[in-house]
C-alpha cells in the first residue's frame, strides 16, 4: 500500500538550545527552552500549540506526560517518541499526518537532554534489558565498542578503510567551524584523526560522539496557518520510518532504509541526485555510510567508493552534515536525533549563516537510533523540499 | 554450564533469552545445556575505553561478536588468539559470562 502524501503540512521554526558540555539543569530545562523559543519564533503562545511530540533519555522517570504538567500545557495530541537517533523524522511523522487529520493543528516538536557526570553510564547500563544483561557487562564499551564490531566486519565486507572514515569527519568538523553552535571547532586533519588514541578498534577518538547536553525543535501545521503567520515553511517531500528491518541479518550491515528507500524518492517524486544537501545520522561515520547505500546514493558496499569520489564540505560535490553533525556539535541525547532535520531546515530556509549551501532546493535526512542488543532497531529519512 | 533457549514449538534457538519465542511467540521454551557451544567469530573489537571503573584496570579488553552454530549471536569476551572467521567454543567464565576461545 502507498503511503498518502504529505501535502499541505507546513514544516518551520527550527530552533536549538545551545549545547553545553555539562549542565546542572534537568532534562525539563532543556525541553522548556526549546518549547520557549518555538513561542518566540513564531509569536504564538502557549495554548496555540496543541500536539506536542516529545523526545528524551534524561528525563526519565518521567515521559511526555509529565512534562505536559510541568509546562502547564494541555494538548490534544501527545506523542512520547523514545526512538533515540530516528526520533526527529519520526516526530515529523507524527505531527504531519496529526496536522492533516485535523487531530492537532500546531504540533510543536522537541528533543532534548541534560548530561552530567554519571548521566551518560547511568544511561548506558540501564539503557535496554537486553544491553543490561547480555552487552554492557562485556566491558561496558557502550556504543563506542558495538557499532566497532559493526565497523569491523563493515571494513573487512567492503574494504572500507580508516581513511575513508576519516574523510567524513574531517570534513564535517571543516563545516562545523562555520557554525556557532558547534562544540568541537578545533582544527582537525586526516593526519589527526590517524594519530588519535583507539577507543574501542577501529573506533578511535574522531570515529566517537562527545555527549553534551541541549535541546532542538521545529513546528508542524497546516500550510495556511504558517502563512497567516507569516512564517517560512518547507514541505515535505517524503518519508518513511522501520523498526527492527532484518532481524536475521547476523551483523549490521544494512539498516531498514534498504527495506523503504524505493517508497521514499517515489513519494518525494525525485531521486538521490536531486538534493543538494545530506544529513546523515553520524554517531559513527560508519553508519553515516551505511545510510548512503542504503539511501540509495551508492549501491550497498560501495558507500567506499562513494566517500573517496565525493567532497562533503559546504562548497564540496556533496554538502553531507553540513552544521558539523553531532561528531563535531556533540550528542545531546535524543536530540541527536534532531540535529541533521534542523539543519537541513535551516538550509532550505536560508539561514544557516557562514555556512549556507548555495540554491540549496532539497534535502535529504537520515535518522537511526537505539542499539538495543547488537544493532540499531530504529531507521527513519525523509526528503524536504522548499515551499 | 552455558545454556541456549530452543522453542519446543518451532525448535528456533535464541539469545538473549526471552520468555517468548521470538520466532513463533510460543512460551514454550526449553533450556539446552552443555559445557560449551561451538560458533563463529564474526566480529573483534579491543577496547580501550570502559564506562566502569572495575573494567579499567582489565583494559585492554577483547570483545567479540560470535554466532552459535545454532543460530543466534552473541557479545562476549575473546580469546586474544580469536580472530574473525574462527571457529571458537564458547563456555561461561570466571566473571559467569560468556569467553569464546
Amino acid at each position: 500500500m502507498t503511503a498518502r502524501s504529505y501535502d499541505g503540512v507546513a514544516l518551520c521554526c527550527p530552533v536549538t538550545e545551545p549545547y553545553v558540555r555539562r549542565s546542572e539543569h534537568g532534562a525539563a530545562w532543556f525541553l522548556a527552552r526549546a518549547l520557549r523559543r518555538l513561542l518566540d519564533a513564531s509569536n504564538l503562545a502557549k495554548p496555540d500549540i496543541d500536539g506536542l511530540c516529545v523526545s528524551s533519555f534524561t528525563l526519565h522517570p518521567d515521559t511526555a506526560v509529565a512534562f505536559t504538567q510541568y509546562v502547564g500545557m494541555s494538548p490534544r495530541v501527545l506523542e512520547w517518541l523514545p526512538m533515540g537517533g530516528a526520533c526527529g523524522v519520526i516526530a515529523l511523522r507524527r505531527a504531519a499526518r496529526a496536522v492533516q487529520a485535523g487531530d492537532a493543528e500546531i504540533v510543536a516538536c522537541i528533543a532534548g537532554d541534560t548530561a552530567n557526570e554519571t548521566s551518560f553510564r547511568d544511561l548506558l547500563a540501564s539503557f535496554s534489558s537486553f544491553a543490561r544483561d547480555a552487552v554492557y557487562p562485556y566491558g561496558a564499551g557502550g556504543p563506542n565498542a558495538s557499532f566497532a564490531l559493526i565497523a569491523d566486519v563493515y571494513m573487512r565486507a567492503t574494504g572500507a578503510t580508516r581513511e575513508d572514515f576519516g574523510t567524513l569527519a574531517v570534513a564535517q568538523r571543516a563545516n562545523a567551524q562555520r557554525n556557532r553552535l558547534a562544540l568541537l571547532r578545533g582544527e582537525l586533519t586526516l593526519e589527526k584523526y590517524l594519530a588519535a588514541r583507539p577507543i574501542a578498534e577501529p573506533h578511535h577518538l574522531f570515529d566517537c560522539v562527545m555527549p553534551c547536553a541541549g535541546a532542538d525543535g521545529f513546528l508542524v501545521m497546516p500550510e495556511a496557518r504558517a502563512r497567516a503567520l507569516k512564517l517560512p515553511f518547507l514541505r515535505v517531500l517524503g518519508a518513511i520510518e522501520r523498526h527492527n528491518a532484518f532481524p536475521d541479518d547476523p551483523v549490521q550491515l544494512r539498516g531498514g532504509w534498504a527495506m523503504d528507500r524505493d517508497a521514499l524518492w517515489a513519494q518525494a517524486g525525485i531521486g538521490p541526485s536531486d538534493v543538494q544537501l545530506v544529513e546523515t545520522y553520524d554517531d559513527y561515520p560508519v553508519i553515516s555510510m551505511l545510510q548512503f547505500e542504503g539511501l540509495g546514493l551508492c549501491p550497498p558496499g560501495e558507500a567506499p567508493g562513494f566517500v573517496r569520489r565525493h567532497e562533503f564540505t559546504i562548497e564540496g560535490s556533496l554538502p553531507h552534515n553540513t552544521g558539523g553533525g553531532q561528531l563535531s556539535m556533540g550528542q545531546a541525547g535524543a536530540s541527536g536525533g534532531y540535529l541533521g532535520l534542523v539543519e537541513a531546515m535551516r538550509q532550505l530556509l536560508g539561514k544557516a549563516e557562514g555556512r549556507q549551501v548555495v540554491s540549496a532546493r532539497h534535502a535529504l535526512v537520515s535518522g537511526f537510533g537505539m542499539i538495543n542488543y547488537d544493532r540499531g532497531l530504529c531507521t527513519s529519512a525523509a526528503v524536504l523540499g522548499r515551499s | 554450564m552455558i545454556r541456549l533457549q530452543r522453542c519446543a514449538d518451532c525448535g528456533a534457538a535464541q539469545y538473549p533469552p526471552r520468555e517468548v519465542c521470538a520466532a513463533c511467540l510460543s512460551d514454550r521454551l526449553a533450556w539446552e545445556s552443555a559445557t560449551s557451544l561451538p560458533a563463529r567469530v564474526l566480529a573483534r573489537t579491543r577496547l580501550h575505553h570502559s564506562n566502569e571503573p572495575r573494567f579499567r584496570p582489565r583494559l585492554p579488553l577483547t570483545v567479540g561478536l560470535v554466532q552459535f552454530d545454532a543460530g543466534p549471536v552473541a557479545v562476549c569476551f575473546l580469546a586474544e588468539t580469536a580472530a574473525p572467521g574462527d571457529a571458537v567454543q564458547v563456555r561461561i567464565g570466571a566473571d559467569d559470562l560468556l569467553e569464546a576461545a
